[in-house]
């Protein structure tokens, strides 16, 4: 990429001066090193914390998407340590080794730093620095190189639906998806098909809602295909291990790997790859042969009992049948079953949060829920929770109708009817839609329509999802790439334009709260002033929608029949309009720049002001943390621990024990899925089973503590800890192949190949190859992150499930090869 | 004046490598992998997959014990490695010739060289950073995400670490050598 600034430069120009000048700070080693600093990977920066004066501002973190509360110590300007903050429930006075690296995020060297539009062909990555009028001009009317927003809608007769939006998670996503809202068009896509989607709606619709699990208290716990001890999620991360290995928690990890939650276990249990669900056929088996299960809680709180138990008796899904499947012991299957209802209802079968594994991934939530029901373990301390959340006050967004603008781009190439999915990609189109089936769609011209420009925030399409080749072709044939980022990004070497947002210490964000067994509200303010160019989201819109929303309004009142119309009723009588104040009256409803108008400072305020008061307001400016009564509730007990509520106040319980579906019922028998295709009970079938063919390797991706997936692929404190992912192979295997430890390997599948180190370990099965996901970009402005490691999206194939459409993580062969 | 220890609830750790890099942060620690003042030790599982033996598998927080009879203290010869009011082992740079026999008399590896200086560096319990601001907890404390460790004076029986030393069992490391580490590990 062309920067207009050296490194060096900018160090010089904006961190080091602006501290080397206040010498009371001891920073000396902010410009670390042996004044190499142009060498690659050469350059250091770590800044020890001072004793003198400092200020201390609370925010969120935003180096995953947990949002933990830290508070910045700030010294002369630069921001020298990032601590946790106590007072939040959620996060529980912890950060982990990513929040504290999130200074690194602040002053990467090679963060976007400036508005920037290209000058070289698509994906070259040449780019030229402009002002941040000229980078709007050019969404606007484009430039030599790419046609701008006005030509596409013009030529498009104002169908807003002919631009893509897409986000990755994270506080300000809110704010970009209001911009998505107001300029009318129905293609959205975001995370969840990536993610959570099937856990989420399996948990959905089978007990009506996302539960949280309370490992605090519960006594026995079921992980399986999730490793909360290197997948960080909180309070399930701090909960989960203090009472493990006999302290009162027993942990059983159901785990392909042996895992860092295996190796916190009292027990792991490998499991063939995409197994899962047989095994919670079979525990669900003993349990009912048994009679294990709460009786009262199913007479009175289930739906289709009946059913799913002859379903699960007729098949005969016993242990034996699953040893078969799963690999795991029958012995093992009978224990963990009544050991599970032995301590009902404080034992969970952890719902866990990751992406979509096997095909029937939504199906293996269902029956999840289904035997975490059967232990009445719904709604009660220890089991799983809904908790509470506390209301906030709206701010108004805008959301006008455009009659020209069409629906969701899906294709309807099947006929909806009885038995059949409602498209040719998934049975149920969410809200966040199916990233994978969407870009395959517009890749083999099977779109309703054309969608030729896209917006795309704090999301890198190029590293997260599966086959990045296909990813690739995408951007490039997209006619216009606004892409806002904080990193110079695989996708971002994509864009057109390019908007450089400050990072998550420069701003301040939406406030938010965070529902749970001990709910608050909390608030991203911002630690110091963005540096560069770079802006806040909510400045990004303002000046955008400013320079867009009239000129393309008059795009709309040249196609739209429906504003043509209501600006030819001028009304009679008193009512009556001049046409100038008619035209005003109806631009009003599409004035893009009205989220836009206040500061986020001033929408937190209102939104907070107006539920709990000018305190909260207070609190949440200062502490970063709100909720009711917390100057009473929130206590010091220990030098690590902290109560936030009293144990009576704690939201345990809060719909009487029952599931929060419509019926108040634990779903087993959804007949409405049937009618669209899906299995309306959670079922074995063949073509689930585990195989790989000879010579062949199942590949499979996941986490570790120390790395967000690309987004903090960069982060030079974060390579120290893990300077590159490895190829995970099994010892033994490794052996017969020759194979030594950090050999180089090829990995390739039918989707395409990456090179990576090779790390022979028993951790693995024979049949399976793992590496952790989030290395190997090919941006060359990323110093450290440049072709570090493999990608796993490089060789992942873009395989879905069939009921939304989820990307299947783990349903690829591939083969290796030493090179 | 105290006498500085700490108590690792050791089988809370997951290998989140958390305290090292608030450690970094908090005290300017030169970068790089080899560059760190506290640690997690991990050994490889044993046993063949699927039936590994899970207890080989844990994680050992480390960092400089501040023996009380520290070998690093006895051999420098430039006395740049000291006890400070708080039996807190300290290196003062200024005096470190680098002849690095601290570092081959340490039995916890402890010690490491830090290139900007070219004196060698260690755990400090934060003394000249929090505990110079009158803060009570050490960095690496502070941030861990399942409290594993515990800081105080060992010589104020109402502190917690006083508390947790007598009411749960615990063991030193390398406790045979006689070097009486501060550091000490909950089972």
């Amino acid at each position: 990429m062309q920067v207009e600034v050296s490194r060096r430069k900018f160090l010089q120009g904006s961190v080091a001066l602006s501290i080397i000048g206040g010498s009371s700070v001891g920073v000396t080693n902010l410009l670390a090193g042996h004044g190499e600093h142009e060498a690659k990977g050469e350059l250091t920066v770590t800044t020890k914390t001072g004793t003198g004066e400092a200020k201390e501002i609370a925010t969120l973190c935003e180096m995953c998407v947990n949002k933990c509360a830290a508070v910045a110590r700030v010294e002369n300007g630069v921001v020298t340590k990032l601590n946790p903050n106590p007072l939040f429930p959620k996060s529980k006075n912890m950060l982990c080794p990513r929040g504290n690296a999130g200074i690194q995020a602040l002053y990467d060297p090679d963060r976007l730093k400036f508005p920037m539009i290209r000058v070289g062909e698509k994906g070259e990555g040449k780019f030229k620095r402009v002002s941040w009028e000229e980078a709007y001009d050019a969404i606007l009317n484009g430039t030599d190189k790419f046609p701008g927003m006005g030509k596409i809608l013009e030529e498009e007769k104002d169908n807003r639906s002919s631009f893509l939006f897409c986000a990755g998670e994270g506080m300000a996503e809110h704010t970009f998806k209001t911009f998505f809202s107001a300029f009318g068009s129905s293609n959205w896509l975001n995370h969840a098909s990536l993610c959570l989607q099937t856990v989420v709606s399996g948990y959905g619709v089978t007990l009506g809602g996302y539960t949280a699990a309370d490992l605090e208290n519960a006594e026995y716990i079921i992980m399986a295909g999730a490793n909360r001890a290197e997948a960080i999620v909180t309070p399930d991360t701090m909960d989960g291990f203090k009472r493990t290995k006999g302290r009162g928690a027993k942990l059983i990890c159901i785990d392909p790997r042996f895992t860092n939650t295996a190796a916190k276990a009292d027990k792991w249990l490998a499991i063939n790859p995409g197994t899962d669900l047989a095994f919670v056929l079979a525990l669900t088996y003993v349990v009912l042969t048994e009679e294990l299960y709460n009786k009262k809680y199913v007479a009175e709180n289930f739906n289709g009992f009946d059913e799913y138990k002859k379903s699960v008796l007729d098949n005969k899904y016993t242990p034996e049948w699953a040893e078969k499947i799963t690999g795991i012991r029958a012995k093992d299957i009978y224990q963990i079953a009544r050991d599970f209802m032995a301590h009902a209802p404080k034992a969970v079968y952890y719902p866990g949060r990751r992406s979509t594994f096997a095909n029937n991934d939504f199906q293996l939530r269902r029956a999840m829920a289904i035997f975490q029901g059967l232990s009445g373990g719904i709604d009660t301390k220890g089991g799983l929770v809904f908790g509470k959340k506390l209301k906030l006050g709206k701010h108004e967004g805008l959301e006008p109708i455009y009659a020209r603008a069409e629906a969701r781009a899906v294709d309807k190439t099947k006929i909806p009817k009885k038995g059949h999915a409602g498209y040719s990609d998934c049975a149920v189109v969410s809200g966040g839609g199916s990233w994978i089936a969407w870009r395959n769609r517009f890749l083999e011209g099977r779109m309703p329509y054309k969608v030729r420009g896209m917006f795309c925030y704090k999301h890198n399409p190029m590293m997260n999802m599966p086959n990045t080749e296909k990813t690739a072709q995408m951007l490039k044939k997209m006619e216009l790439v606004v892409t806002i980022d904080t990193m110079p990004s695989d996708t971002v070497m994509y864009a057109d334009v390019v908007l450089p947002e400050c990072t998550y210490l420069e701003r301040t964000d939406p406030v938010k709260t965070f529902g749970g067994i001990e709910p608050s509200i909390a608030q991203r303010n911002k630690v110091v002033d963005p540096m560069f160019e770079t802006k806040p989201v909510m400045d990004i819109m303002r000046g955008l929608t400013e320079k867009i929303s009239k000129p393309i309004f008059e795009i709309t009142k040249k196609y739209d029949e429906d504003v043509q119309e209501e600006l030819a009723n001028l009304g009679d009588g008193e009512d009556k309009k001049t046409p100038a104040q008619k035209e005003e009256e109806v631009y009003a409803e599409f004035d893009l720049t009205k989220p836009f108008e206040h500061s986020q400072e001033e929408v937190n305020e209102h939104m907070v002001k107006s539920v709990y008061g000018e305190e909260a307001v207070k609190a949440l400016k200062e502490h970063g943390v709100f909720y009711p009564n917390m100057d009473k509730f929130f206590k010091q007990i220990s030098v690590n621990e902290h109560q936030y509520y009293p144990e009576k106040e704690k939201a345990y319980s809060v719909n009487g024990g029952k599931p929060k579906t419509h019926s108040q019922k634990v779903e087993c028998n959804l007949p409405n899925l049937a009618k669209k295709g899906v299995d309306p009970m959670p079922i074995w079938k063949d073509e689930y089973n585990f195989s790989v063919p000879e010579g062949k390797f199942r590949m499979l991706t996941g986490r570790h503590a120390q790395f967000t997936q690309s987004g903090t692929s960069n982060n030079a404190m974060l390579r120290d800890l893990i300077y590159e992912n490895y190829a995970w192979i099994n010892r033994r295997v490794a052996e017969e192949k020759g194979i030594k430890f950090g050999d180089t390997l090829e990995i390739s599948s039918r989707t395409g190949k990456t090179i990576i180190k090779a790390y022979p370990t028993e951790k693995v099965g024979p049949q399976t190859i793992f590496f952790v996901h989030g290395f190997g970009e090919e941006s060359e402005a990323l110093t450290w992150a440049y072709k570090n490691g493999g990608n796993d999206n490089a060789v992942i194939e873009d395989v879905t499930e069939p009921v939304y459409g989820a990307a299947s993580m783990h349903e690829t062969n591939v083969e290796i090869r030493r090179v | 004046m105290a006498r500085y220890g700490m108590a690792l609830d050791y089988k809370n750790c997951i290998n989140c490598k958390a305290c090292e890099v608030a450690c970094k942060e908090e005290n300017g620690v030169e970068l790089g992998a080899e560059k760190h003042r506290i640690w997690v030790g991990a050994n490889d599982v044993k046993g063949e997959w699927p039936l590994l033996d899970i207890a080989s598998a844990a994680f050992l927080p480390s960092q400089c014990q501040h023996c009380e009879d520290a070998p690093c203290q006895e051999v420098c010869p430039t006395n740049a490695t000291y006890y400070d009011e708080n039996h807190v082992v300290r290196v003062d740079s200024d005096k470190c010739i680098l002849c690095s026999y601290c570092m081959n008399a340490c039995p916890y590896d402890a010690r490491y060289v830090d290139d900007r200086t070219m004196t060698v560096d260690k755990c400090t319990f934060c003394s000249d950073t929090r505990l110079a601001r009158g803060e009570t907890t050490t960095a690496c404390q502070a941030t861990c995400p399942t409290k594993v460790r515990t800081f105080g004076d060992l010589d104020d029986p109402n502190s917690e670490i006083s508390e947790l030393l007598r009411t749960r069992e615990h063991f030193s490391l390398k406790a045979h050598l006689g070097t009486n580490p501060k550091l000490f590990y909950l089972t």
